[in-house]
């Protein structure tokens, strides 16, 4: 069985097609990376999961479809939204509690506590939720999405104004969920979460999938992918015949594009045949970010 | 069943929370209605019943703030929930459409209930004794009027998109209805267009019988009135059913 089944998902505005013929299934257990620009559907395909978007296709979490058995498949879900959300009239700990309530859970206090403890929000606790800063906002929400324990957490952009430290013992936590079995979908804007967290990776563009792949195979392809090499010169001076490879000069550091290793050679070869010296010399490999953005922009 | 006890808890909770504004302020103002009007007035019989007037009156106010505080429970819960982003919360949780709208009506019928109830007691306390002749009649119209008031008002928060939308309802068509259906005096008491307009006002019916539970005077038809309530709550909820249903202006 799936954590997560997408098929033919299908979504119109109006005239604006949001998602078209979204197909993709999670495994149990995994940590998926949904990468997207703003506006690519990422949003609407989770709010079509949560049951809140009213869509074409079919979806089904942990095998229970989400029209049909929309109460079996809620049950299984827990969703952080990206958009800050809160009663203003609960404090920390009425908003978690009527939150188990609304999931059906009672008993739930220990799971509550280790929940309140982990996202360091035990200081806050009987603070009315319109009290807290953003972080501390955005911290309750990835609460309430965990109170009923789901095996599948999905997560909306979840560290958006959350400083680093914090940012870092939330990751902690939802890693260590995820080494308990529970299936993470989790789409940032850092790139380098993804890289760092997930195993698997759906790349989402003009409400299509653009690209699906494990991170293994998808770090793979990077090879396909040129290479930057940064040299910066004493004199600030290099030869005509590397102008082919130049993209960017900034002061005396020369940016190069390198479609093969071997082209190091030769540049670093015409620098010593100039009586060029090198000051500094660093190699960038393609990262996530890179094939990313080689793939939304083709 | 859980989830939905659970979203009733909270509709208490949040209306408890703010006690003044939600309990003492109406209370404070139907308590300067009797001083005012039923008081100053005591000396007037209404003419159909040969009843004094502030047995007359103290039913009226009961239901006026029954329906200003159903209504406005309703309407201010889901705006508010729209506005703070939290109906999210709702709208992911397990609960079917049916619970999710019945949790939003109940609380909006409780605190309908328990404001009714407190400015009655501080009334009769201020300005003599009402005690009711029919209780069951009385708390049929006080349930329907709650029932139809509250429908009405979750109806409203959900397809607002304002405060001030909100607010403008209730100032230019709820009070004047709820004015025109006889809270201060019969429709007897209306001529011309005005008296028309207070017969094809819904409220009238409720108050009416409403307060026909408490006196032995009633503007309309008793058994009439106790149809059409229950007409219109059945309405006015199955309406709401199906708009919640749909996620008119609450789902994305």
């Amino acid at each position: 069985m799936y954590a997560l089944e997408i098929a033919n998902v299908s979504k119109n505005y109006g005239d604006f097609q949001a998602l078209d013929q979204i197909d993709f299934v999670v495994e149990e257990g995994s940590f998926v990376g949904l990468l997207g620009v703003n506006g690519a559907g990422k949003t609407t395909l989770i709010s079509s999961i949560a049951g809140i978007n009213k869509f074409r296709g079919k979806i089904k979490v942990m095998g229970y479809d989400v029209i049909r058995d929309v109460v079996k498949a809620k049950r299984c879900l827990g969703v952080v939204p990206q958009e800050l959300a809160y009663d203003p009239f609960l404090t920390v700990y009425q908003t978690l509690k009527f939150q188990s309530g609304l999931y059906g859970v009672k008993n739930n206090q220990s799971w509550l506590d280790e929940v309140i403890n982990r996202l360091y929000l035990r200081d806050k606790v009987n603070s009315t939720t319109r009290n807290l800063s953003g972080g501390m906002k955005r911290r309750l929400m990835v609460a309430q999405a965990l109170v009923h324990k789901p095996p599948v957490i999905i997560l909306d952009e979840p560290t958006a104004g959350v400083d680093v430290e914090l940012r870092k013992s939330l990751w902690e936590f939802i890693v260590e969920l995820n080494k308990d079995g529970h299936t993470i979908l989790l789409t940032t804007h850092y790139l380098e979460e993804v890289e760092k967290l997930c195993n698997k990776i759906i790349m989402i563009h003009k409400g299509k999938i653009i690209a699906q792949s494990s991170k293994a195979d998808l770090i793979n392809q990077a090879g396909n992918l040129p290479t930057m090499v940064e040299i910066e010169t004493i004199n600030g001076e290099i030869t005509d015949e590397l102008s082919n490879w130049l993209v960017f000069r900034e002061g005396n550091l020369f940016t190069f594009k390198l479609d093969s290793s071997d082209q190091l050679l030769s540049i670093l070869s015409l620098l010593k045949l100039a009586n060029i010296k090198i000051e500094n010399i660093s190699i960038k490999h393609p990262s996530l970010e890179d094939i990313f953005i080689n793939y939304v922009h083709g | 069943m859980q989830s939905f006890i659970h979203l009733v808890k909270r509709e208490v909770y949040r209306f408890m929370s703010i006690w003044i504004q939600t309990i003492i302020a109406p209370v404070s103002t139907s308590i300067l209605y009797q001083v005012i009007f039923g008081s100053q007035l005591s000396s007037l019989v209404v003419k159909s019943s040969h009843v004094q007037y502030s047995a007359f009156l103290i039913p009226g106010l009961v239901m006026l703030q029954v329906i200003r505080n159903a209504f406005g429970n309703g309407s201010s819960s889901l705006i508010q929930s729209k506005y703070s982003g939290s109906i999210i919360f709702v709208l992911m949780a397990p609960i079917s459409p049916f619970a999710m709208f019945s949790g939003y009506v109940i609380g909006s019928v409780i605190r309908g209930l328990v404001v009714g109830v407190a400015v009655f007691f501080s009334i009769c306390w201020f300005g003599g004794g009402c005690i009711p002749r029919d209780i069951w009649i009385a708390l049929y119209f006080l349930f329907c009027g709650a029932a139809i008031a509250g429908g009405l008002g979750v109806i409203c928060g959900m397809l607002a998109d304002k405060f001030e939308q909100l607010n403008g309802l209730e100032s230019f068509l709820l009070i004047p209805l709820i004015y025109l259906a006889g809270v201060f005096f019969s429709p007897h008491n209306f001529s011309g267009i005005w008296r028309v307009l207070a017969y094809m006002d819904p409220f009238l019916y409720i108050i009416d019988g409403f307060r026909y539970g408490f006196i032995p005077h009633a503007s309309t038809n008793i058994y009439f009135g106790a149809c059409f309530v229950l007409f219109l709550a059945v309405v006015v909820n199955t309406t709401g059913y199906l708009l919640f249903k749909k996620g008119i202006r609450i789902k994305h």
